[in-house]
C-alpha cells in the first residue's frame, strides 16, 4: 500500500480563546488533489504551516509521505513545493533573481521548467519584484512552487489575484503536475474553484474538519443566490417556486423573487417553465454565506451532509 | 488632526525609546559631572581644563563646549551635543518611511482614497513629527533636571524650554529635508540618499572648525544652526535666529516635499531617468553565486556592502587627514613631543589614529551589526523566512548562514576601510604600524559580531521589538563605556560593554581577554539563537 502524501493524526494548534485547529485527522492520497475550504479563520493556513513544520503544533502529529513534519523537515520539504497565502517582499530583486536565490537554496532546479512556466503564465522575470502587480507576484509564487516538480504541492488559496486566464493557465498546471504523479493540497475559499480542479474536499470550520466529501457530494452544498424579475401584469408562480426542491429562502416582492438554489437549477426552471421571465441573476454567494445558510447554529461536525 | 494622531500612534514607539533615551543620557551626564568635576570652584576649573583638552580631540563629532565647570555646561557639550546626531538618525528614519515607507505597505493609498488632501499629509506628518521630537527633547532636558536634583542644584526652566526647542527644531528640518528628498528618489534609495546628504550636512559643519575652507559651507548645515545654542551653560545663549532659521529650513522643505508630492505618481519618484526599454525575459538568473551558501546573502546585499565599505573608506581617509591636523601644532611645540613620544611608545600617529578613527569605526560596524538585525526581523515579518524555510534548509543552518554572510561583509568592510586608512596615512606621510592597523581592523569584525549575536537572539525571540531593543542595548553598552570609569564600577561591570571588551589596540595592543570574551559571547548569542529559532513558531 502506497504511503499516505499526507497523513494527520489529531493535529491541533490551540491558539486559546477558542481559535486555532482542532484534532484534525486527514490522509491525502498520492496523485490526489484535496481542496481544503472553509471561510476566512476556519483554521486552513494553521493546518498548511503545521504541515510545512513552520508552527509547533499542541497537539497530535503531521506525516508527509510518512517523515515527521516536525522532526523531519527538512527531508519533507524535498518533496513539497509550498505556496505561502500571501507573497512575501522580495523588495529591489528581479523575479529571476528571486527564482535564483531560492531555487539555490533548494537545489535541483531545471531551469527549462523554470522557463516553460513563466512562459506560461507571461511573467517578466527581468522586472523587479517591486514593480510587480498583485497577480504577477501571485504568477511568481506559483512558479516558486511548481519550479522543481515537487511530489507534493501545499498551496495557500493559490489563484487569489489571478485574472480569469491566468487561473485557468493555473488549473491546466495542476492537473499536469497530477498526471505526472504529484498530489496536491490547496486551501480556498471558493466552491467553484474547488470544484475545477479536486478529486476530494475537506471543509473546515472553526478549526474542525466538518466533513471530507467526494466532488459530486460538494454539489448538495453549493448554493446560489437567483433573482428572478417577472412580466408587469403576469402572474409569478410563488407556489411552484417555492415547492421546488432544493429551492429556499423565497421572497416574493410584486413582480421580483429572490431564493437560493442548491444543487441543480432543473426543478426552479420547470416551476417558472410557463411565466414571462424577464430577467435572471444568479451568483455564487460567499462561501461563509454558504457555511451560515448550511450549518446554521448546528455544532461543528454535527451536520453531515446530504447523502 | 486626525493625521497627526495617526502619525503619532505609528510612531509612539520610536517616541517612547528617544525619549528614554535622551533622559538618560542627560541623567547620566549629570550624574557623571557631579562625581568628575568635584565640588570646589577650583576643582571645577581643573576639571573644566581637562575637558577642553578632551573636547578638542571630539571635535569631529560633538561641538565645542562652553562653562565646563557647570552641570548645564558640560550635559550641553555631552548630550545635546550628541543628541543632535541621534535626532538626525532618528527623523531620517521616520521620514523616509513617511515619505516612502508607508507608500510601499499602502498605507498612503488609502489615506488618499479617503479623500485627504496630498499637502494636508505631508503637513500633519510633518506636524505629528514636530511633536514627536518636542517631547523627547523635553525629556533629554527632564534628566538633566534630574541629575542636577540630586546634587541639590536646580536647572532654570526657560533653558530647558529653550534647548528643548532648538533640538526638537533640528529634528524637525532633517525629518523634512528627509521628505523632500524622498520625494526625489525611488523608494529602493530614498533612506540611503536622504541619509548620505544629511551625512554630508554633518561633516561640512564638524569638519569646517578643523578645515576653514569648509566653513562658508557650514551655513547650509542645520547642524551649525543647532550649535549656536547654548542656553544651558550660565551666559550661554538662546540663539532666536538660528531657531528660526532651523524652522524655515523646515518649512521651506516640507512645502517642497508637498508640492513635488502632488506632482508625482504614487509610488514613482519625482525625478524619473529615461528607462530603456528591456526585452521580456523568462529565463532565471544564471549567476553561479545565488547557489553556493552564504555566497548567495552576500551577492544579494552587493550594493549595500559597497556603499558600507565605499563610506568607512572615506570616512577613515577624513579621519587619518584630520589626526595630522591636530597633531602637527602640537608636535611643533618641543615639549609636547618628547612627552608625547615616551606616551605612546613612540606610535604616536598609530595611537591618535586609533583614539579618533575607531572609536567612531565601532559606532559605525555597531551600526552595520544593527542593520543586518533588522533585515533579519524584516525577514520574518514580511514573510520571506516562511519561503527561505519551505526549502530544504533548516532552520539551524538558516541562523549560521547569516551569521557568515555578516562575517564577511564586516571582513570585508573593516578590509576596505583599513586599506583606504593605510593609503591615506602613506600619502600623509604619517608613521602608521601596519600590523596594528591589520589587528585593529580585524578585530572590528568580532566587535560586529557580538552585537549580531545579541541581536540574533532578539530577532529569533520577538523578531518584532529585535531592533528596537537591540538598539537600546547598544546605546547602553556605549554608555556603559563611558560611565563605568567615571563611577569606577568593577571591572566585570564595565567587561558587560561590547566597547570596552574592544579596547584601545593601536595604543594598548590587542585585550586578549576581552577578545576572547567577544568570542564566547559570539559562540553562547548565536548558539542560543538556534536553540529560540528551532522553538519557535514562523509567520504565526
Amino acid at each position: 500500500m502506497a504511503v499516505a502524501a499526507i497523513r494527520t493524526s489529531k493535529l491541533s494548534k490551540d491558539y486559546g480563546l477558542g481559535r486555532g485547529l482542532f484534532e484534525l485527522d486527514l490522509e491525502v492520497s498520492p496523485r490526489e488533489v484535496f481542496g481544503y475550504l472553509g471561510p476566512n479563520g476556519a483554521g486552513k493556513t494553521t493546518t498548511i504551516r503545521c504541515l510545512m513544520g513552520l508552527i509547533r503544533p499542541t497537539g497530535g502529529a503531521a506525516y508527509i509521505f510518512g517523515l515527521d513534519c516536525r522532526r523531519d523537515s527538512v527531508a519533507v520539504k524535498r518533496k513539497v513545493g509550498y505556496l505561502p497565502g500571501d507573497m512575501p517582499q522580495f523588495g529591489s530583486l528581479r523575479g529571476k533573481e528571486v527564482v535564483a536565490y531560492l531555487g539555490g537554496m533548494r537545489g535541483g532546479v531545471d531551469p527549462t521548467a523554470v522557463r516553460d512556466i513563466a512562459e506560461r503564465f507571461d511573467l517578466d522575470l527581468s522586472r523587479r519584484f517591486r514593480e510587480y502587480s498583485t497577480g504577477n507576484k501571485r504568477k511568481l509564487g506559483i512558479l516558486l512552487a511548481f519550479m522543481h516538480r515537487p511530489d507534493l504541492l501545499i498551496l495557500d488559496e493559490p489563484t487569489s489575484g489571478l485574472d480569469p486566464l491566468n487561473q485557468q493557465q493555473f488549473y491546466s498546471l495542476l492537473r499536469e503536475a497530477r498526471d505526472a504523479g504529484a498530489a496536491a493540497f490547496l486551501s480556498s475559499h471558493i466552491l467553484s474553484e474547488v470544484e475545477h480542479i479536486c478529486d476530494r474536499v475537506g471543509i473546515l470550520r472553526a478549526g474542525r474538519l466538518v466533513n471530507v466529501a467526494q466532488l459530486e457530494e460538494l454539489h448538495h452544498i453549493r448554493a446560489h443566490r437567483v433573482e428572478l424579475e417577472f412580466a408587469p401584469g403576469t402572474p409569478v408562480p410563488e407556489d411552484a417556486i417555492r415547492s421546488a426542491a432544493g429551492v429556499d429562502n423565497v421572497s416574493v416582492e410584486g413582480q421580483r423573487v429572490s431564493c437560493t438554489v442548491r444543487g441543480s437549477f432543473g426543478p426552479l426552471f420547470e416551476a417558472i417553465r410557463n411565466a414571462k421571465v424577464t430577467d435572471l441573476v444568479s451568483t455564487e454567494p460567499s462561501l461563509e454565506e454558504i457555511f451560515l445558510s448550511y450549518y446554521s447554529e448546528a455544532a461543528p461536525g454535527q451536520k453531515a451532509l446530504p447523502q | 488632526m486626525t493625521a497627526v494622531a495617526l502619525g503619532l500612534r505609528l510612531g509612539r514607539w520610536g517616541i517612547a525609546g528617544f525619549s528614554v533615551l535622551a533622559f538618560v543620557s542627560s541623567l547620566v551626564q549629570a550624574l557623571g559631572f557631579y562625581q568628575l568635576a568635584g565640588h570646589t570652584p577650583e576643582q571645577r576649573a581643573a576639571f573644566a581644563q581637562s575637558m577642553a583638552r578632551l573636547a578638542s580631540q571630539l571635535t569631529l563629532i560633538l561641538p565645542p563646549p562652553t562653562r565646563l565647570d557647570t552641570v548645564g555646561g558640560y550635559v550641553e557639550w555631552r548630550s545635546f551635543g550628541g543628541l543632535a546626531l541621534v535626532f538626525a538618525v532618528w527623523a531620517l528614519v521616520s521620514a523616509s518611511g513617511a515619505a516612502r515607507g508607508d507608500e510601499e505597505r499602502g498605507l498612503v493609498e488609502s489615506v488618499l482614497a479617503a479623500g485627504f488632501p496630498r499637502f494636508a499629509w505631508i503637513a500633519s506628518r510633518v506636524a505629528g513629527f514636530a511633536v514627536a521630537s518636542l517631547i523627547a527633547a523635553l525629556a533629554g532636558g527632564l534628566g538633566l533636571v534630574a541629575g542636577a536634583a540630586t546634587a541639590g542644584e536646580s536647572v532654570g526652566l526657560l533653558p530647558i524650554l529653550e534647548v528643548a526647542a532648538a533640538l526638537a527644531a533640528l529634528g524637525l528640518s532633517c525629518y523634512s529635508v528627509t521628505l523632500l528628498i524622498a520625494q526625489l528618489a525611488s523608494a529602493r534609495i530614498a533612506t540611503a540618499a536622504a541619509g548620505a546628504v544629511l551625512l554630508v550636512l554633518f561633516f561640512a559643519n564638524t569638519l569646517s572648525r578643523t578645515f576653514t575652507w569648509l566653513s562658508s559651507w557650514r551655513q547650509l548645515s542645520p547642524f551649525h544652526y543647532y550649535e549656536l545654542n547654548q542656553p544651558l551653560a550660565p551666559g550661554g545663549e538662546f540663539h532666536e535666529r538660528a531657531t528660526l532659521t532651523l524652522v524655515g529650513i523646515a518649512i521651506v522643505a516640507a512645502a517642497a516635499a508637498a508640492v513635488l508630492f502632488e506632482s508625482r505618481d504614487l509610488g514613482s519618484p519625482a525625478l524619473t531617468l529615461p528607462v530603456r526599454p528591456r526585452p521580456v525575459s523568462y529565463e532565471p538568473s544564471r549567476s553561479p553565486m545565488w547557489r553556493i551558501a552564504f555566497v548567495r546573502g552576500l551577492y544579494e546585499r552587493r550594493v549595500g556592502l559597497a556603499m558600507w565599505a565605499a563610506g568607512l573608506a572615506a570616512v577613515g581617509a577624513v579621519f587619518v587627514s584630520l589626526t595630522k591636523t591636530i597633531i602637527q601644532p602640537l608636535l611643533s611645540i618641543p615639549a609636547l613631543t618628547h612627552f608625547f613620544g615616551g606616551f605612546v611608545g613612540g606610535q604616536l600617529y598609530t595611537s591618535f589614529l586609533g583614539y579618533f578613527w575607531l572609536s567612531f569605526a565601532q559606532l559605525l560596524f555597531a551600526g552595520f551589526a544593527i542593520a543586518q538585525v533588522a533585515r533579519w526581523s524584516a525577514e520574518d515579518g514580511d514573510g520571506r523566512l516562511e519561503l527561505m524555510l519551505s526549502t530544504p534548509q533548516s532552520r539551524s543552518a538558516v541562523v549560521v548562514e547569516r551569521a557568515l554572510v555578516l562575517t564577511l561583509g564586516a571582513l570585508v568592510i573593516a578590509a576596505v576601510s583599513e586599506v583606504a586608512v593605510l593609503v591615506a596615512s602613506h600619502y600623509q606621510a604619517m608613521d602608521v604600524s601596519t600590523q596594528k592597523v591589520t589587528e585593529a581592523s580585524l578585530l572590528l569584525v568580532p566587535f560586529a559580531l557580538v552585537f549580531a549575536a545579541a541581536g540574533s537572539v532578539l530577532a529569533a525571540w520577538n523578531p518584532r521589538a529585535a531592533v528596537g531593543l537591540l538598539g537600546a542595548l547598544a546605546f547602553a553598552s556605549y554608555l556603559l563605556a563611558e560611565v563605568g570609569p567615571i563611577f569606577k564600577w568593577p571591572d566585570w561591570v564595565q567587561d558587560l560593554s561590547a566597547f570596552k571588551l574592544f579596547g584601545m589596540p593601536l595604543s594598548s595592543g590587542l585585550d586578549r581577554s576581552g577578545l576572547a570574551i567577544m568570542l564566547a559571547i559570539i559562540v553562547v548569542g548565536f548558539g542560543a539563537s538556534i536553540l529560540v529559532m528551532e522553538r519557535r513558531d514562523v509567520g504565526a
